[in-house]
């Protein structure tokens, strides 16, 4: 069930109805070309040897024999090819640029001695076909020299622990400091002064892996000296950017192209180390290389989402006013710093005195990075369950304390428009909240329980610089330019559909040409929810340029073609922009066999004007299933004595089945706050943020006890009703 | 991937021929029904098979027969078949509902019953390839190291739990197995099949070299049997049982005449709780005797470390399974 509440709203022609993408038909017939589908003459199959240990030294490393196997082209390894991944490992997590690749302390390479955890790269073959790649492999001699190796952040900070780095294990800063990120607001040690109580707890969260159908895959060939690369890219152009950069060439000499992808919830963004191996075999060897990595290598060889730990300290007055809030975090990184390491949630309260500091730790795991809103929902879980304990330990119904705790907009700081109240009314009352949430949690008698657990958010939906072009012909036929890859949301789509309405124009008039960056300008790349507002602003702008030229001179005649483009700056003066949403469960936990069974489960969300509702819903919803997972199943499991992992894959990694999947009803409230194309705001990631935070509140509702550590599984359920 | 030899048989006799020609020659070989898991083990450089012989070319061993003296089940019947067969149906549902809890529909369409039954275990130790007792090692890495899945009954050396959901309700049923080899062919009962590590760590049943498990018979069924496998699951599809129970019971109206009731995911054979049959014997079913029989269900448990909450799940699937087999 969904719906989608327009109070207000000017209905429009083309945006906000129900439509089908662009390019439904070639995918669900087959027609559709992935990267692993290209076949360029002469092509070679490369395949990637990668550590067998946590930690370890190469002493040496002995490829004759592989080159000797007949078949095998090209083999390269550590000791010849010292190409730096450059979005592969940063300071202080940050997006790569170029004072950051400079800055970067403990740089990856594309092959790596030491290698540091299982799967860390070594060497690549590239050979006639896969067999024989796979075969020389095997062939390749490595004498390791192992090391002592560390799995868990906070192990790997006390004295005496393996060093992943000889600096130690706390990641460095952006500036290349060894100091955790702090935020510090206001006086929280005065604001636990001014507390009747004061509440304390820890929690963890696990490694989730992004887990998109489409393992990372790469084509490269080489025009002289011009690589093009075929890669399912999240941003072609920032793919385009960091690879030029990591082998030393002008973005003009590369060609990045992506029509079509299985997705990648943030793990296909920047460049791949995969790209890079890619179009290093090629280059040496002289031919296309297509380098395909299985599943388990994409699993283990790359990065999920960081598993946390997290301290919390709350004080709060016996009327329900939150007086300071601390956490102290731990953030796995594994050995390389992909991402920040973030833990966020504490923004969403009003509360004037916090602090916070987070620790993004190396270990010898596999490396973490993004992951759909990278820093949000093991953060929204933590301080979320927080929260909801201490709601009830004083007392108060959850719903009651968040609106008295919660962020609003300040005279400081302004939001272009605040929804979030709004939005937890709506879906409590959609929810039937009261009725469904137990006053005293664990309350049900006998041992199958029910329990309803709420979650709230705010996640950014601010405006920035992308472009697009439009061109008309005589035949009043538009084309669309736009640098668009579709990771899943269907941006390809959206922005035909903002183009057309921009235009005036029916959506079947307007041809979009996407995912090549030698035939589409720069887009923002789909990350950070960002392309639908800032790729659609661009589009909207050039829509509206291309509409005056026609006004002024008239539809080009013959084969002229009039063409409009345009790369705003768009600013919300001054403004925060933000989306909102709230989500509502009810569970049903067994606890004689620790399983659980989500019965009811309500979403409500205000994402500015929705672009098309068939697929905003669908985000919603599969964000929605990601982050149950994450709540309920999905865990990395290591053995402690090796350090070898033992969970890889769709299988052990216990991915929601369709049979799995509870109904999701997901509710939108429209608004134009008059920024983004139409007033559109974000979607993609938001639906993730909350349900981690909701199914673990509901559970705690259902069986009265607080589980405190991700994912919630039933041994801990049983152990915790034991 | 490795390059791999198939042969075709047409009879289990010549699979076994085959086999044997191809150990002559010094090549790992490897029967395969559905494939299913086979060719992945292979692929993960967990099987070492060279010569894969393939026994879907078999024409006669993938027949549902029933005889004067109970079914005949061919090994190569699919999973899917076997769930949902007439006579499968009628008189064996523990049988049926087993069959159709495995993996997922693609996985039942091409998954075996004499695959199902010896497919090797889902250990992550083993799976991953470390070199463990089912890969030839002396050591089980489950001891000391994450043993949340591993056995509560039975273990030792190896803690392994066998992976079959069809397995514990044959047992259940008095099946015997039918299997043949190069001294010919034998057949043993079902519950003989299995052996426990402490008798072999390294292999799961008594299956010998270049033996392979050709069909089940079913003895006939009394009229007055009823039975169910009920499945704890971590998910809804696609998983191995965390505790399964199969169990076949004889009754009077409410009264248990006989039973047999067996385990499936807490040991590393399919776990007769011969404890709980002797006490239901000549009992009422009621709430209150199957809670009973579910307690004394883990009297004789060894649980590891991290796996005690099989404890809980197995008294509850226990009671839960007797209850269904109530009158009315």
């Amino acid at each position: 069930m969904s719906e989608f509440t327009r109070e207000g709203l000017e209905p429009l022609a083309t945006i906000g109805n129900d439509t089908p993408r662009i390019d439904a038909i070639e995918r669900v017939t087959g027609q559709a070309k992935y990267t692993r589908d290209w076949k360029l003459p002469g092509m070679l199959y490369a395949k990637v040897l990668r550590s067998p240990h946590p930690h370890a030294r190469i002493v040496s490393i002995d490829t004759s024999a592989a080159e000797a196997l007949p078949g095998v082209r090209t083999v390269i390894s550590y000791e010849n090819e010292q190409v730096v991944w450059g979005a592969g490992s940063v300071n202080g997590g940050r997006q790569y640029n170029d004072p950051t690749k400079d800055a970067t302390i403990h740089r990856r390479y594309i092959f790596n001695n030491p290698v540091r955890f299982v799967g860390d790269s070594i060497a690549a073959v590239a050979a006639i076909d896969r067999h024989v790649a796979e075969e020389a492999l095997a062939l390749i001699e490595v004498e390791y020299e192992e090391l002592p190796f560390v799995l868990e952040p906070e192990e790997a900070l006390e004295e005496g622990a393996p060093r992943v780095y000889a600096e130690g294990n706390l990641c460095p800063d952006f500036r290349g400091e060894f100091s955790p990120m702090v935020t510090d607001i206001g006086d929280f040690e005065a604001g636990f002064e001014e507390a009747d109580q004061i509440f304390e707890e820890r929690y963890e969260t696990g490694f989730i892996h992004n887990a998109q159908m489409e393992p990372r895959c790469s084509l490269a060939h080489w025009e002289g000296d011009k690589l093009v690369l075929y890669t399912p890219s999240q941003g072609i152009s920032n793919c385009r950017h960091d690879t030029a950069r990591d082998l030393g060439l002008e973005d003009h000499q590369v060609q990045v192209i992506a029509k079509y992808m299985g997705g990648g919830f943030g793990n296909k963004n920047q460049n791949q180390d995969a790209d890079l191996i890619a179009a290093t075999l090629s280059r040496r060897s002289g031919a296309p290389v297509m380098l395909e990595y299985s599943r388990r290598e994409d699993w283990l060889g790359v990065h999920g989402r960081w598993p946390t730990v997290q301290y919390y300290k709350i004080g709060v007055k016996d009327d329900g006013e939150v007086t300071a809030m601390q956490m102290r975090g731990y953030s796995g990184m594994g050995p390389y710093r992909k991402n920040s390491g973030g833990i966020s949630g504490m923004d969403a309260y009003a509360c004037p005195n916090r602090y916070r500091e987070i620790h993004p730790v190396y270990t010898n795991r596999t490396t973490s990075g993004n992951f759909r809103a990278p820093s949000e929902p093991h953060g929204f879980y933590g301080v979320e369950n927080m929260m909801d304990e201490v709601a009830y330990r004083i007392g108060m119904d959850p719903v009651e304390f968040t609106l008295k705790n919660m962020r609003r907009p300040t005279e400081q700081q302004q939001f272009t428009n605040y929804s979030l109240e709004e939005v937890i009314q709506d879906g409590a009352e959609r929810f039937n909240w009261q009725a469904r949430r137990r006053v005293v949690p664990g309350s049900d008698e006998g041992p199958i329980k029910r329990g309803a657990g709420f979650s709230f958010m705010m996640f950014r939906a601010g405006v920035g610089t992308s472009s697009a072009i439009v061109r008309v012909n005589a035949s009043e036929e538009y084309t669309l330019y736009v640098g668009v890859t579709d990771i899943g949301p269907g941006a390809k789509t959206t922005m035909g559909m903002i183009a057309a309405e921009a235009l005036g124009v029916p959506l079947s008039q307007v041809e979009v040409v996407w995912g090549d960056t030698d035939r589409c300008p720069y887009s923002v790349g789909e990350s950070g929810s960002r392309t639908t507002i800032m790729t659609g602003i661009a589009v909207v702008e050039a829509a509206e340029d291309l509409k005056r030229q026609i006004a002024d001179r008239g539809m080009p005649l013959g084969s002229d073609v009039l063409i409009a483009s345009a790369s705003p700056i768009p600013t919300t003066d001054g403004m925060t922009r933000q989306c909102f949403g709230a989500h509502f469960v009810e569970i049903e936990v067994d606890t004689r066999i620790g399983s659980t069974r989500i019965l009811k489960y309500t979403a409500v969300h205000e994402s500015g004007r929705i672009i098309n509702p068939s697929t905003a819903r669908d985000q919603i919803r599969g964000a929605t299933i990601q982050g149950i997972g994450q709540a309920l199943y999905e865990d990395l499991l290591y053995d402690p004595d090796s350090g070898q992992p033992l969970t890889p894959g769709y299988y052990r990694a216990r991915h929601l089945t369709h049979k799995d999947i509870p109904d999701i009803d997901v509710h939108f409230i429209e608004v134009d706050d008059g920024y983004g194309p139409f007033g559109a705001k974000t979607t993609g990631e938001s639906g993730i943020i909350l349900a981690p935070a909701a199914v673990a509140n509901a559970v705690a509702n259902a069986i009265g006890k607080r589980m405190t550590s991700l994912p919630i599984t039933r041994d801990k359920i049983l152990g915790a009703m034991s | 991937m490795k390059s791999l030899i198939n042969v075709n048989v047409a009879s289990f006799s010549e699979a076994v021929t085959a086999a044997q020609a191809a150990q002559q020659q010094g090549q790992a070989v490897a029967f395969s029904g559905g494939g299913s898991d086979l060719l992945q083990q292979i692929k993960d450089g967990t099987d070492p098979a060279d010569v894969v012989i393939n026994l879907r070319s078999i024409p006669d061993g993938r027949v549902i027969r029933s005889d004067g003296s109970g079914i005949a089940i061919g090994g190569l019947v699919t999973l899917t078949e076997l769930s949902q067969d007439p006579l499968v149906l009628s008189g064996l549902s523990a049988i049926a509902q087993a069959a159709e809890s495995v993996g997922t529909p693609q996985i039942r369409n091409v998954g075996t019953v004499a695959g199902n039954i010896t497919q090797r275990p889902w250990c992550w130790y083993y799976r991953n390839g470390f070199n463990c007792f089912k890969a030839g090692g002396n050591e089980c890495f489950s001891v000391n190291g994450e043993n949340g899945q591993h056995a509560i009954f039975g273990g030792g050396p190896s803690f392994i739990v066998h992976p079959s959901d069809v397995a514990p309700a044959l047992v259940a049923f008095d099946a015997v197995f039918q299997v043949t080899g190069p001294n010919g062919d034998r057949e043993i009962s079902a519950e003989d099949f299995f052996v426990l590590p402490i008798t072999n760590p390294e292999r799961e049943n008594t299956l010998g070299e270049n033996e392979l498990l050709t069909g089940v018979r079913i003895p006939t069924v009394s009229a007055n049997t009823v039975s169910t496998y009920h499945k704890i699951m971590d998910r809804e599809a696609w998983t191995h049982a965390e505790v399964g129970v199969a169990a076949v019971i004889q009754r009077d109206g409410n009264e248990v005449q006989n039973a047999k009731v067996v385990l499936a995911g807490v040991a590393p054979i399919p776990w007769r709780v011969q404890a709980v049959e002797n006490f239901l014997s000549g009992q009422q079913i009621s709430e209150a005797l199957a809670r009973e029989a579910g307690e004394m269900g883990i009297q004789d448990a060894q649980p590891l470390s991290n796996n005690s909450h099989k404890l809980p799940m197995v008294t509850a699937a226990i009671e839960r399974a007797i209850l269904n087999l109530a009158a009315g």
